[in-house]
């Protein structure tokens, strides 16, 4: 099978995109490697505060003019993107697999999701009306209309280069505000690319800026009395000691997308095939990096040959499991990230093992397809004989690593989810729709999957999550984050 | 080969039209009687790449299982030579391209039914073109018997 062409051909120095310019920054260079073939890609800077207040201001300019521009001419914005997204499809799949690793098909998962977003923003002329009735008294209406608030921030994560900034993004725009975005400096390329494309659809100036960087543009945007509101995904301790905190602290809104241990339910009455097929997706698929990640599975009841039925199912088809460059076709998981990563990962398979653990599939000795340096390469993982109380049981490893654990029965297994500090999502793979239900009932997860590996909700949906998983009042997509940019107004009239 | 992922089997896919084309084209150039007919095969495989490949494009998602849709699809069982021996009569030649679109069906036929309960909209376009398929198959016989 044929490994696709790279999309990026020499290293280049990246630029910020501040005011409809690309700028080039003062601040030192840090390399982005792919961690597929360790060969450095491009050079992205670290961008000073100056360079992210020269953003802020030109977003800040820019706000009443775009804020006066017609609901259905900023869409036609949008609609202009939505296409050319689409004519760079394949590229924009590509860059995600050389900066981040995740196989093809996971990339052009990705960029569809991404996509999704545009085309439900583009509904914005019928998604931001308001509300009203009349005669609340005798003679006097009242009305509620949605107006944007200003400039906003976009702090982006690893894992989703695409994705996560469009959970956000499009919609900022489309009710009106401008932003300022600082894509994760690991994998700065595809939002880079998306700028190019956002500039080529006809957003003005100042509306859509990129500023690459790391502590200083989060501390910059979080500080800023002119951001108006954040958007952040990224980590549990990060999101809440620092982003929801300080958010709290300079009053701005925010959405803060954290951190995640899910638990997938197996009942006794599972299709196995089909079961197996959707946990590969969810445990390996993204090498483990997505905060849907199932990780914890919960075989459910004390029948002994379906547990061994299932765990040599699993066995079987994880093992199988091609690692390698995501660009081969072949390949069903790429690298995780960087070394770092991989190193945390392996000290927890470390400490499971000193947990007491079995470790059945050991991911440290990985068989790499293709000849790469074995640097962020992982196989997947399964440790048996799980305690709840063991730290890969609690913590977020975000790596292909998972965890067997027994339950004798359904609410059992709902205890043990509840004794773990996030709450992001959980699934339940059953036959019996009274099970599903009580599951869906029970669990205090904000995303819950039956008979679905990874219970990721569509644009239209809001993106949820629960507990040390999400902080915030309103979630990405949707809805509610279009409540989320927008402040409803209310004017009661009487005319005399 | 085996193939498990979604991507591998969309591009198998274009390969096996490629190679069908280049077959068709091979077949033209040697008999042109009939060249009309084949001219449209050639415009249906082209048309087949497109809509297999749009509709990957436009279901591929993070939430389904892209990676593992498939298990061990093996393309041995499909794959065929477009070569057209000198020695080989007209009515050897439809017979061969009757062969190749039995296999190209079966590909179709196979790869919808592993990938079915996963991947709705991937199995459909496969199972409308092993349709096609079967009705070209019969139209390469009834000219085979004129």
């Amino acid at each position: 099978m044929s490994i696709l062409e790279e999309p990026i051909k020499e290293v280049k120095v990246l630029k910020n995109y501040i005011d409809g310019e690309w700028v080039e920054s003062q601040g030192e260079l840090k390399d982005v490697v792919n961690p597929a073939t360790g060969k450095t890609i491009a050079k992205v800077p670290i961008s000073t505060n100056e360079e992210l207040n020269k953003a802020i201001e030109a977003a800040k300019e820019a706000y009443p003019y775009w804020r006066r521009t017609t609901p259905l001419a900023r869409v036609r914005c949008l609609f202009r993107l939505k296409e050319l997204m689409e004519e760079n499809f394949e590229e924009l799949s590509r860059i995600q697999t050389i900066e981040h690793g995740k196989t093809i098909d996971e990339s052009r998962g990705e960029t569809r999701r991404g996509i999704e977003n545009v085309e439900v923003a583009t509904g914005i002329p019928s998604l931001m009306m308001g509300s009203n009735l009349e005669d609340i008294a005798t003679g006097i209406d009242e009305y509620m209309i949605r107006q944007p608030i200003g400039v906003f921030g976009l702090i982006c994560p690893f894992n989703f280069p695409f994705m996560v900034p469009l959970w956000f993004a499009p919609y900022a725009v489309a009710t009106g505000n401008c932003i300022v975005m600082k894509p994760s400096s690991e994998v700065p390329l595809t939002q880079l690319k998306v700028a190019e494309l956002a500039e080529e659809a006809g957003i003005p100036p100042g509306v859509w800026n990129v500023v690459n960087g790391g502590r200083t543009v989060v501390s910059g945007l979080l500080d800023s009395p002119d951001i108006k509101g954040i958007c952040f995904v990224g980590s549990t301790p990060t999101g809440k000691n620092v982003v929801y905190k300080r958010c709290g602290e300079t009053g701005k809104k925010v959405i803060a997308g954290c951190g995640a241990k899910n638990c997938l339910v197996i009942m006794p009455d599972a299709v196995l095939d089909k079961t197996i097929a959707g946990l590969m997706t969810s445990i390996y698929g993204n090498a483990g990096q997505r905060c849907l990640a199932g990780t914890n599975i919960i075989i459910v009841g004390e029948d002994e040959a379906f547990y061994r039925k299932f765990r040599d199912a699993f066995v079987e088809k994880a093992s199988k499991i091609r690692v390698g460059n995501g660009l081969d076709e072949s390949v069903q998981m790429g690298p995780v990230r960087d070394k770092t990563k991989k190193e945390r990962i392996v000290s927890y398979i470390e400490k499971g093992i000193k947990e007491g653990a079995k470790l059945t599939l050991d991911g440290r000795n990985v068989n790499i397809i293709g000849n790469y340096p074995d640097t962020c390469f992982l196989g997947p993982t399964l440790f048996e004989e799980v305690n709840p109380d063991m730290s890969i049981a609690q913590e977020e490893i975000f790596g292909p690593v998972a965890t067997f654990m027994r339950a004798k029965t359904l609410d059992k297994a709902i205890d043990i989810i509840h004794n773990i500090p996030f709450g992001n999502s959980a699934g339940i793979f059953t036959q019996s729709g009274k099970w599903a239900r009580e599951f869906q009932y029970k669990t205090e997860c904000g995303n819950i999957g039956i008979n679905i590996g990874v219970a990721a909700p569509m644009a239209f949906f809001p993106f949820s999550g629960m507990k040390d998983s999400f902080f915030g009042n309103l979630h990405p997509q949707g809805q509610e984050v279009i409540r989320f940019f927008t402040e409803s107004k209310v004017v009661i009239q009487r005319w005399l | 080969m085996k193939l498990n992922t979604t991507s591998a089997v969309i591009s198998f896919s274009k390969e096996l039209e490629d190679n069908s084309v280049k077959y068709y084209e091979n077949l033209i150039q040697k008999y042109p009687q009939n060249k009309e007919i084949f001219l449209s095969f050639i415009k249906e495989n082209k048309k087949n790449i497109v809509s297999v490949q749009r509709v990957y494009q436009e279901v591929i998602s993070d939430a389904i299982e892209g990676c593992f849709s498939f298990e061990d699809l093996d393309t041995d069982a499909y794959t065929f030579d477009t070569e057209l021996p000198k020695d080989l009569s007209y009515s050897d030649v439809l017979e061969k391209a009757i062969k190749i679109e039995e296999r190209i069906q079966k590909y179709y036929s196979d790869s919808a039914e592993m990938s079915k309960s996963l991947m709705a909209d991937i199995p459909r376009v496969f199972e409308r073109i092993a349709k096609k398929r079967d009705k070209r198959k019969m139209e390469l016989e009834s000219i085979k018997c004129k």
